[in-house]
């Protein structure tokens, strides 16, 4: 009996040739153990993201949700509620108003690569990718500095779950309350002594004259920090992993740096990590033969779509010449990601500035030790090693 | 299931069968059609699926508020059959529908 658990930890290291079943096989899927249907094929996925109506976030977006997050934040609400929560914060990410961020995230990439230039070998997530996506973060959200390691592991943990109890354990919750209580002190402080940053605007900002309701400014202020500091430092560490298991492509945007924003396309097609959310639905819906009831869950497996054949013509092959566009990396239809370009511009800069300092590395370990999570795959350790 | 006429940069005309409820945006990218970037995947944040609709203007529902701020950032010249393609969806009812794609999105 075919089984998909997005608990397991097979399913967190390898959930492809499960995917492979799960389209060819059971393209309309119940899940037991995630209590929830699984949707794999590009075009069934796609056609639930045009229809929030009943494909709903508002119950709640990541495969495990953390308290209290439906309906208060960007992707745990449905518009209109959703748009105009999006309209308040969309202006800062808009690619022609990130430009100004271009030579301070430089400048923190080239400080990041100094400390490990010249170690034999790192841990590209540990010493490098974490210490970059944390100040880029605090540089774009305008967060003082002092807290940046702490709010970065917390930010790791508060998306993991327990493969155990299928649930977020103690500690899970233990730092998504701490990110809430550091959230409200940049609130407080924000309010109090107002800067030209996003959480100034945010935090003051009124929605058709209603002030926005405080748990909705403190926890998309939260799910902001965790979003920007987990989903960009996982995604990093995917490429660079990509860029030791492919050689030629590597040695290829070393000498030809323009060609870094192809790969990264390639690489949010061919396994990304923000690889499956989900929605619930609002009424009943017959797909392949089956009829999922309104209020079910419905896992959309990203990861999954990107690696359909029905659409990438051989899916399983990493080619960076593809421009795959139409990918499933970022999501898509409303909720698509707020920070896609941020993260494009961010991961072009880090990598330009890595492959200048570091064109040649092999991964150490054979068998990484894999996220436990049912929303994000990304290694926990990449050690790095140069010749 | 209904059809759309994508006209490239280039002058080349595309033909699409889109099935209803996908936008002319997901109906280009998923067919290859040259001319759209679609950076923000749909999300009306980019201004990278701008169009010109040339056909069944008339049927179309006016662009929302989100739509025409958007349409003040696209790079090409704005008209005034321009939309953004990832808010619209197709139906029936624009079966046929003639779409050109301007020569840079970015
Ligand atoms: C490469 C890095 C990233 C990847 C792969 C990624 C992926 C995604 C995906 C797949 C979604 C859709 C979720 C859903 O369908 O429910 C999403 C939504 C979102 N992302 Fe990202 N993300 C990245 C970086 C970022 C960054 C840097 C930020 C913030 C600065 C961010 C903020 C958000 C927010 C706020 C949403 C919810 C948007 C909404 O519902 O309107 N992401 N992201
Ligand atoms: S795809 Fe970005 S505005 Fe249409």
């Amino acid at each position: 009996m075919f089984s998909f658990d997005p608990y397991s930890p097979a399913v967190d290291a390898d959930p492809f040739p499960f995917y492979k079943t799960l389209r060819d096989e059971h393209p309309c899927f119940w899940s037991p153990e995630a209590e929830m249907w699984v949707l794999s094929r590009y075009t069934d996925i796609v056609t639930a993201l045009n229809d929030w109506q009943t494909y709903s976030s508002a119950s709640g977006n990541l495969m495990t949700e953390l308290p209290n997050r439906a309906g208060s934040t960007l992707g745990t609400s449905d518009p209109p509620r959703h748009d105009r929560l999006r309209a308040l914060v969309q202006h800062a990410f808009l690619r022609r108003n990130l430009e100004a961020l271009a030579e301070p995230m430089r400048a923190i990439a080239r400080e990041a690569v100094a400390e490990i230039k010249d170690a034999k070998e790192f841990d590209f997530i540990g010493d490098f990718s974490s210490k970059f996506t944390v100040r880029v973060l605090f540089a774009a959200l305008g967060l003082p500095l002092g807290d940046e390691q702490t709010v970065r592991d917390k930010a790791v943990l508060m998306v993991q779950s327990d493969p155990k109890t299928r649930a977020k354990g103690p500690e899970h919750i233990d730092a998504y309350n701490w990110m809430r209580e550091y959230a409200a002190g940049v609130i407080a402080e924000r309010r109090k002594n107002p800067q030209n940053d996003l959480i100034s605007h945010f935090s003051m900002a009124e929605i058709d004259g209603d002030k926005l309701d405080e748990m909705e400014v403190l926890l998309t202020t939260t799910t902001l920090i965790m979003a920007g500091i987990e989903s960009l430092g996982g995604f990093m560490s995917m490429f660079a992993l990509n860029m030791a298991d492919f050689p030629e492509a590597r040695r290829q945007l070393a000498a030809n740096p323009e060609l870094i924003a192809d790969a990264v396309e390639e690489s949010l097609r061919f396994n990304t990590s923000a690889q499956r959310f989900r929605r619930r639905l609002q009424k009943d819906v017959t797909l392949h033969g089956q009829t999922m009831k309104a209020g079910d869950f419905v896992c959309l497996a990203y990861g999954s779509g990107n690696r359909d054949e029905r659409q990438f013509a051989n899916p399983d092959v990493y080619d960076i010449t593809r421009k795959p566009k139409g990918h499933l990396g970022f999501g898509g239809g409303v909720h698509a990601c707020l920070g896609s370009a941020i993260a494009r511009i961010a991961i072009k800069i880090a990598f330009e500035e890595f492959f200048k300092a570091i064109p040649e590395f092999r991964r150490v370990e054979a068998d990484l030790p894999w996220m436990p999570s049912s929303t994000f795959r990304s290694p926990l350790r990449l050690v790095l090693a140069r010749p | 299931m209904s059809k759309v006429t994508f006209i490239e940069p280039a002058g080349n005309a595309v033909d699409v069968d889109v099935a209803d409820g996908w936008s002319l945006m997901q109906a280009a990218t998923s067919n290859g059609v040259d001319g759209m970037e679609a950076e923000c995947s749909g999300s009306c944040a980019c201004a990278t699926c701008h169009c010109y609709v040339e056909s069944h203007e008339e049927l179309l529902p006016a662009p929302a508020e989100n739509e025409l701020a958007m349409l003040d950032n696209v790079a090409a010249e704005r008209r005034s059959n321009s939309r953004l393609a990832c808010q619209i969806k197709m139906s029936d009812a624009l079966d046929g529908i003639v779409v050109r794609l301007p020569a840079t999105q970015v």
